[in-house]
């Protein structure tokens, strides 16, 4: 799909170097899942949110999480009118279509805990009243690793809220050198053009699960599935909830890469931004490496 | 207080019917009390379950004990001994149900289970049995599996379900056990005293009796000849003889001051002269078969003509008979070479010859006086038996199955009133005219005939019947008069020749020979089932296992023996132990992932060693690596592969196979060219 390419090049001229985890974040906003970008900071993880809300035209908010934040920031307040005598909800920043919630595990659990609430049920409730989000809705959130002083561990239910985690990573010395050399990133993403209207986002996602996949290919993800239940270097396998968001990204990988059927390559692509952030490592096991080696042993096609 | 680990609820179920089924045998067949008992037991229970009753305490348990072993003392007055044991341990097993709390006690529960199990086997040795017990320990097999099952949501089938797993692969092991672990004689003798009459011979023999064993279709016994049996005139099946007669009834009798010793030799010490002069004339033709005898609770064995054996738990009589050492209770199977040349090696002298010529001092006139006159017409023996057969013959006698009953002087009475009679009444007159005569004789009694089945004669009470021997030239030669008058009796069989009569008899054969063809058929049938579970499984004795492991291994030492018990487990133990492992992959290969490994062994063969999480496109990368002259063949394959196993949905039609072989086979030319 040429749209699909041109706003990859696009986001592609903000964010240098990174084309396969643009690619990744990309299939996640396709799939019509959240996004966590895991990563020191200034690696441009706010850059890559907000260059991905400009070419979709999305509603854009960014929401740094502090340890003092409360609910109420993120998701608006119930006041009462003393006009008309009724409460009305003052919409807080969640009411947006491209939320970035920056360093989400410095929030108190109470606080990661409303947002991720509103993740999953797309709606916000606030004494009683109801309200849907905007669609499409999507939640970039970014955290810094663990080991850093002062931060909240995010909960493994919660992660699994998370339809992928990144990381972006240092860029190559070429491309800093470049990135060095360029001008303002800021002004830069500013001046982005959008290339697909939100509602031509809708349809894509909306054509996601069209993707053809096979019998042969739904096989292979069970075997993976499996494999992860039966492996007891983790201490858990993958829920078949996360089995159902490995097709999805994989149908999304499939449509990014212009095909209307998905191939098990597509399903190994997007398997360790899948995988990698609901499983645990038995004993101080290696989760990156071990879920990894899955896809080295795992027949692809049975023999 | 200590824990109690609970028996499931789903476990339960199975146990309640493990006991039930392993306690049915004794309910038919123990004492009248084991019923009640387990009444009271089971709803005992269910009222405990229902918390409507407690479980009894331990005065009310003690009582129940005292009670249950005061019953079994009641009924057989002493606690020990197969019966008495097998009622009390049933009945033991009962009761510990009442004390069943937590999974201790259902483990010392189902473990007492599986001894009663065994304690069925005392009583029946069927093929039904055997399945039956086998169903039984299905049954406590399921209770273990359940209780041992942690989760409370488990379903009862499956236990079920494991259990006929677990059971199915213990049989392999136990046939192995069953052929090479050593046979041991038993330690004590069992006798089972089961004390009900059956039908069958009986050491006497009166007008009628051999007429009611006709009326019963019973089995007798089954013999099984090495090769081709004898025709259906030569199956004289001798049990017994009678040498005496007190007028009425024929007796078995030894001459005066003769024992058993004189009488039978059970092949221990010095054989005495008459089993020498007969071993020295058994040469000759001869029949060799196997006999297995049903129950007959008497010590008669039988076989044809003169009977040589191992003598081994039995003995040979000087009338030429077999005898058990104790009376057959159980089934039993002996082998016998009969020869019926033989019996020229025996004598007849003095008190033997005497009693073979004995008779009442009076009665029966007019036979002893038709006696005297042939006697003086002639003198000649063998003449004299010819004229009486021709007697038999010539005159009106009947063959019937119902004789008027006579009394008084039962041979004159037959012989020149009534003139209808059975077997025993000619076999009874034919040798009382001879003895009258002054030539020795004898009545024979036991069976004629046999019908085969399968590769087997079956001989059943109705074949039941009685002929005469007499003395001729230094032997004793087998004369049958009933087959003077009858002579389809001999040749067809009873069945046979009844059948033959007119309508009006026919009514009363209904029973006894069955009437519907197929429930004949399938009677026959099971029968022959049963036949060969008697010959190779309770039939495998002690000389039975000798000879086949001398012949599986050679010399039967200890060492040999155990090392083919232990080989022969750990090979049936790896075997299933592969059967297991390999459980995963037993999901058929379709049809694209055959050609895929196809192709995966090609390569491997043209030395390309691929990942095993190989993809097609993976594969693809390789080959052209290492060939890249293929990259265009691989590409081919590659693109069709996808095509049909993700691109589309289902197996692909035949037509898209051949097209995808023909892919791979280019390829596979690619790489050579």
């Amino acid at each position: 799909m040429q749209a699909l390419d041109k706003a990859l090049a696009q986001v592609g001229s903000v964010v240098l170097g990174k084309p396969e985890q643009l690619k990744l974040a990309l299939a996640c906003l396709l799939a019509g899942g959240h996004l966590l970008i895991e990563d020191l900071p200034g690696m441009g993880k706010t850059t890559l949110a907000h260059a991905l809300a400009r070419v979709f035209r999305l509603d854009y908010r960014r929401v740094q999480f502090t340890s003092d934040m409360l609910p109420a920031d993120i998701l608006g307040v119930s006041l009462f009118d003393p006009e008309s005598g009724q409460f009305s909800l003052r919409e807080g920043p969640v009411f947006s279509q491209l939320l970035l919630a920056d360093e989400i595990n410095r929030a108190t659990p109470k606080t990661q805990g409303a947002l991720l609430e509103a993740m999953e049920e797309r709606q916000v409730t606030l004494d009683g009243l109801t309200r849907p989000l905007p669609s499409p809705f999507f939640v970039v959130a970014t955290q810094n690793p663990v080991t850093q002083a002062g931060t909240f561990v995010l909960p493994e239910s919660q992660l699994d809220r998370f339809l992928m985690r990144i990381s972006l990573g240092y860029p190559a010395p070429e491309v800093e050198l470049q990135l060095l050399a360029g001008g303002d990133l800021r002004e830069a993403v500013r001046e982005l053009r959008p290339v697909i209207e939100p509602a031509g986002l809708v349809k894509l996602v909306a054509h996601v699960g069209k993707v053809r996949a096979s019998r042969d290919l739904l096989d292979y993800v069970q075997r993976l599935l499996e494999a992860t239940r039966a492996d007891d270097r983790f201490s858990a396998g993958l829920s078949p909830r996360a089995g159902l968001g490995l097709l999805r990204a994989a149908r999304a990988w499939a449509l990014i890469h212009n095909r209307d059927y998905v191939l098990p390559e597509d399903v190994q692509a997007v398997w360790p931004s899948v995988a990698e952030h609901r499983l645990q490592a038995r004993q101080g096991g290696q989760v990156a490496a071990l879920t990894q080696s899955l896809l080295q042993t795992v027949p692809v096609v049975r023999a | 207080m200590a824990r109690i680990y609970q028996v499931p609820s789903h476990a339960r179920g199975w146990l309640t019917l493990a006991i039930i089924a392993t306690s049915l045998p004794q309910l038919v067949d123990g004492p009248w009390w084991q019923s009640p008992l387990l009444l009271l037991v089971l709803g005992w229970r269910a009222l405990v379950d229902r918390q409507r009753l407690l479980l009894p305490g331990r005065v009310v348990r003690l009582a129940l004990l005292l009670a249950t072993v005061a019953a079994t003392w009641q009924s057989f007055g002493r606690l020990h001994g197969p019966e008495a044991g097998t009622a009390l341990i049933t009945g033991l097993f009962a009761l510990k149900y009442l004390e069943l709390v937590g999974k201790r006690d259902a483990y010392v529960l189902i473990v007492l289970g599986y001894f009663v199990c065994a304690t069925i086997l005392l009583f029946h040795q069927g093929p039904l049995a055997a399945l039956y017990v086998v169903g039984c320990l299905v049954l406590l097999t399921a209770s273990l599996a359940g209780i041992n099952y942690g989760d409370t949501h488990a379903r009862g089938r499956q236990h079920l379900g494991v259990a006929a797993v677990m059971v199915l692969q213990a049989l392999p092991l136990a046939a192995i056990l069953f052929v090479l672990v050593p046979r041991v004689a038993p330690l004590w003798n069992m006798h089972l005293d089961s004390g009900q009459a059956r039908t069958g011979m009986s050491d006497s023999m009166s007008p009628g009796q051999v007429s009611r064993l006709t009326e019963s279709a019973e089995l007798a016994f089954r013999v099984q000849f090495d090769g081709p049996a004898p025709a259906p005139s030569q199956r004289y099946w001798r049990g017994l003889t009678y040498s005496y007669f007190d007028g009425t009834t024929w007796r078995q009798a030894r001459p005066p001051g003769w024992g058993e010793r004189d009488t039978l030799y059970h092949g221990r010490g010095p054989a005495p002269d008459w089993y020498r002069g007969l071993r020295a004339a058994a040469g000759g033709p001869a029949w060799e078969y196997r006999v297995i005898m049903e129950p007959s609770q008497q010590r008669w064995l039988y076989a044809l003509a003169v009977p040589f054996t191992d003598l081994d738990g039995l003995a040979l009589a000087r009338d030429l008979r077999l005898v058990a050492d104790a009376p057959v209770t159980g089934t039993l199977g002996y082998r016998v070479r009969s020869v019926p040349a033989a019996g020229a090696g025996a004598t007849l002298d003095g008190a033997e010859r005497a009693l073979m010529l004995s008779l009442p001092e009076q009665g029966n006139e007019r036979a002893r006086a038709l006696a005297a006159d042939w006697r003086r017409r002639y003198p000649n023996d063998r003449a004299l038996v010819n004229a009486a057969l021709g007697y038999f013959r010539e005159q009106p006698f009947f063959y019937t199955l119902e004789p008027p009953p006579v009394t008084g002087d039962t041979v004159d009475r037959f012989l020149f009133d009534t003139r209808r009679g059975f077997c025993e009444h000619y076999a009874s007159s034919f040798t009382f005219l001879m003895r009258a005569a002054g030539v020795p004789a004898r009545v024979v009694a036991g069976y004629q005939g046999g019908e085969p089945n399968g590769d087997y004669l079956q001989v059943r009470q109705y074949d039941a019947h009685a002929w005469s021997e007499v003395w001729l030239a230094g032997r004793w030669v087998r004369v049958d008069p009933t087959g003077a008058v009858a002579p389809d009796r001999i040749e067809l069989g009873l069945r046979q020749a009844m059948r033959n009569r007119s309508a009006d008899q026919a009514d009363g054969e209904g029973g006894a020979f069955g009437r519907l063809p197929v429930l004949f058929r399938l009677q026959q049938w099971a029968d022959y089932v049963d036949f060969n579970w008697q010959k190779w499984v309770l039939g495998y004795r002690q000389e039975e296992q000798r000879d086949l492991l001398e012949r599986l291994l050679g010399a039967v030492t200890p060492t040999r023996i155990a090392l083919a018990l232990l080989g022969a487990v750990l090979l049936v133990t790896g075997l299933l132990a592969l059967l297991v492992l390999n459980r995963r992959r037993d999901q058929p290969a379709r049809p694209l992932e055959r050609e895929f490994r196809r192709l995966r062994q090609a390569l491997g063969r043209r030395g390309l060693a691929l990942p095993e999480a190989v993809s097609a496109a993976g594969l693809e990368a390789a080959v052209a690596r290492r060939w890249p002259a293929a990259t265009g063949a691989a590409g081919h394959w590659r693109r069709y592969f996808e095509h049909l196993a993700y691109r589309r949905d289902g197996d692909p039609p035949r037509s898209e196979r051949l097209q995808l072989a023909r892919r791979r086979r280019a390829l596979m030319r690619a790489l050579r060219g």
